[in-house]
């Protein structure tokens, strides 16, 4: 099997497209249905490398004060690792973990990475769908940057002048 | 006297069950059952406190259990707990960097001009504490309303997703000891018992876990004098931090997602150095699933005060580790309360035959007493 190199962002996508190692979260941010739709929509032999599986991860932090490592506790994590070829003989892998235990979605998504990284047949709707993810994610992020900006706080110095109301 | 297996009861407990339920439900006819995307949302401080508690990420699942415990977050925390016990451990994450942030909230008691400025994010830290009557038949396109304006009237901004340290102004400025290179590996309470002196990570994650209210005691009776850490709060941070893991085929760090948590910095006394440097400030570390600020507060002064208790022997409860780590659980500690509910009849009918006995020789006792004083 010809198996395509991964390039951290393939030639094809436009500058401002997200890196691989975010595909996985963008896309989880869509509903799932879409999300495993297209992956099966797309014409692809799939072998599983690993078994998709969800279960649990312990979370380790690190303590900024003294800089220990310890366990904050745990989070569930879905993952799968594919290999996936196309009818015209193309190949690829691809992989996702995410926070989550839905373990077929995980599975849908590493199939979308393995499309997308290795550009097979088929990538483009890949593509929109992060570019979908990346959209959703971007107005979850303007709303806590309004969380922020509406909260920042003006200091001055008592008596220097009043504060508006 | 050995225990006497008994049974029966098998209906009542049954018939517990559906009563509770009934409780539950009683007033179906006029409200709908919470959904938990409801639970999720407007009580958000509530499952804060399930996952932290649970030691669980799991908004969801803790959602549910606040539904099914019917907002009991020592029972919300437990079921967390067992459903945790059923699932396998997939991996154990390499360590994450709160810096990589994406905060909600910020601010420093410390200094007013802190790099990044101080937003006050969601807090009722300035709210009156008056009952909002408003609240009490809240219409619901009143209540839609309320989202879409904030963010209508959120002024434009080119702030940035993430923040840099407080810490690291200080540490810069020499006020702070170096940072030491990471000591070994870190302790799995859900894994090892605590066997007495446990490492500093150990402490960290039975804090990270504990109940709210055990954490908030102890660390109050060194507040108030029990203890001399005397914080100032360098930096209290809420956000979610992106969790990044070792990517399938790449081995690269990719995000899996991300986690909201609290994190709370705290500088202290300061004291010198062992090997004869500048004296600095010392610190303490608190941080937890959720958004929930009394909670890391409180850990982040329990950290110092018990490292201090390490360093030089604990003068007080807060600094004793023993006592601390092992009485701060809150599901440790519920279990143990609960189980008094338990039938003790053999237990208790020894005593009353203990009791029955020191009474019968105590009278015998008083007998002879009483005809010499007659």
């Amino acid at each position: 099997m010809n198996i395509q190199p991964s390039p951290a962002l393939p030639p094809k996508f436009s500058a401002d497209f997200p890196p691989r190692s975010r595909w996985s979260a963008l896309l989880a941010q869509l509903p799932a249905e879409q999300v495993r739709t297209a992956a099966a929509a797309l014409a692809l032999e799939v072998v599983d490398i690993t078994l998709p599986q969800s279960g649990l991860g312990l979370m380790q932090l690190n303590d900024t004060a003294l800089n220990d490592n310890f366990y904050l506790g745990e989070i569930p994590i879905a993952r799968a690792h594919v290999r996936v070829k196309s009818t015209d003989g193309q190949a690829g892998e691809g992989g996702a973990v995410l926070l989550d235990d839905r373990a077929r979605l995980a599975r849908a998504i590493a199939i979308l990475d393995a499309v997308l990284a290795a550009q097979l047949p088929g990538w483009e709707s890949a593509a929109t769908l992060v570019e979908q993810g990346m959209a959703v994610h971007e107005q979850l992020m303007q709303a806590r940057r309004a969380l922020l900006a509406r909260t920042h706080v003006d200091f001055s110095l008592l008596g220097q002048e009043e504060e508006g109301e | 006297m050995g225990y006497v297996a008994i049974k029966g009861g098998k209906a009542a407990i049954e018939g517990a069950a559906a009563a509770t339920d009934y409780l539950r439900a009683c007033n179906s006819e006029r409200e709908a059952p919470l959904a938990l995307g409801a639970i999720e949302g407007q009580l958000r401080l509530l499952v804060s406190r399930a996952v932290s508690e649970g030691g669980l990420y799991h908004p969801k699942l803790a959602a549910l259990a606040i539904k099914q415990f019917q907002g009991d977050t020592l029972e919300a925390a437990f079921a967390l707990r067992a459903y945790r016990s059923t699932k396998p451990r997939l991996l154990e994450t390499p360590p994450q960097n709160t810096a990589k942030m994406r905060v909600i909230r910020r601010i420093s008691s410390a200094f007013k001009d802190i790099p990044g400025g101080q937003m006050l994010g969601p807090t009722y830290d300035y709210a009156l504490r008056l009952l909002n009557l408003g609240l009490v038949n809240e219409d619901p396109g009143v209540f839609r309303a309320i989202a879409r304006r904030f963010l209508d009237d959120a002024p434009e901004n080119e702030l940035p997703d993430s923040f840099p340290k407080v810490l690291d102004a200080l540490r810069a400025e020499g006020l702070l000891p170096a940072l030491k290179p990471v000591a070994g590996t870190s302790f799995d309470v859900t894994r090892q018992s605590l066997i007495f002196p446990v490492p500093r990570s150990a402490a960290l994650a039975t804090m990270a876990r504990a109940e709210t209210g055990s954490l908030l005691a102890i660390a109050y009776s060194n507040m108030r004098g029990y203890g001399d850490v005397h914080p100032t709060i360098a930096e209290l941070r809420v956000g979610y931090v992106p969790v990044m893991l070792p990517h399938p085929v790449t081995g690269e760090p990719m995000e899996a997602g991300e986690a909201l948590m609290t994190e709370c910095e705290v500088v202290a006394m300061f004291e010198g150095d062992d090997q004869g440097g500048k004296p600095a400030f010392t610190l303490g570390y608190g941080a937890c699933f959720g958004h929930n600020e009394v909670k890391a507060i409180s850990m982040a002064i329990l950290d110092r005060a018990l490292q201090k208790g390490m360093k030089d022997g604990a003068t007080n409860p807060s600094e004793d580790p023993e006592f601390v780590l092992l009485h701060v659980d809150g599901v440790d500690s519920m279990g143990f309360a609960s189980h008094y509910k338990m039938p003790h009849y053999v237990t208790f009918q020894s005593d009353m035959d203990r009791l029955r006995n020191t009474q019968a020789k105590a009278q015998q006792k008083d007998i002879p007493q009483k005809k010499d004083t007659a």
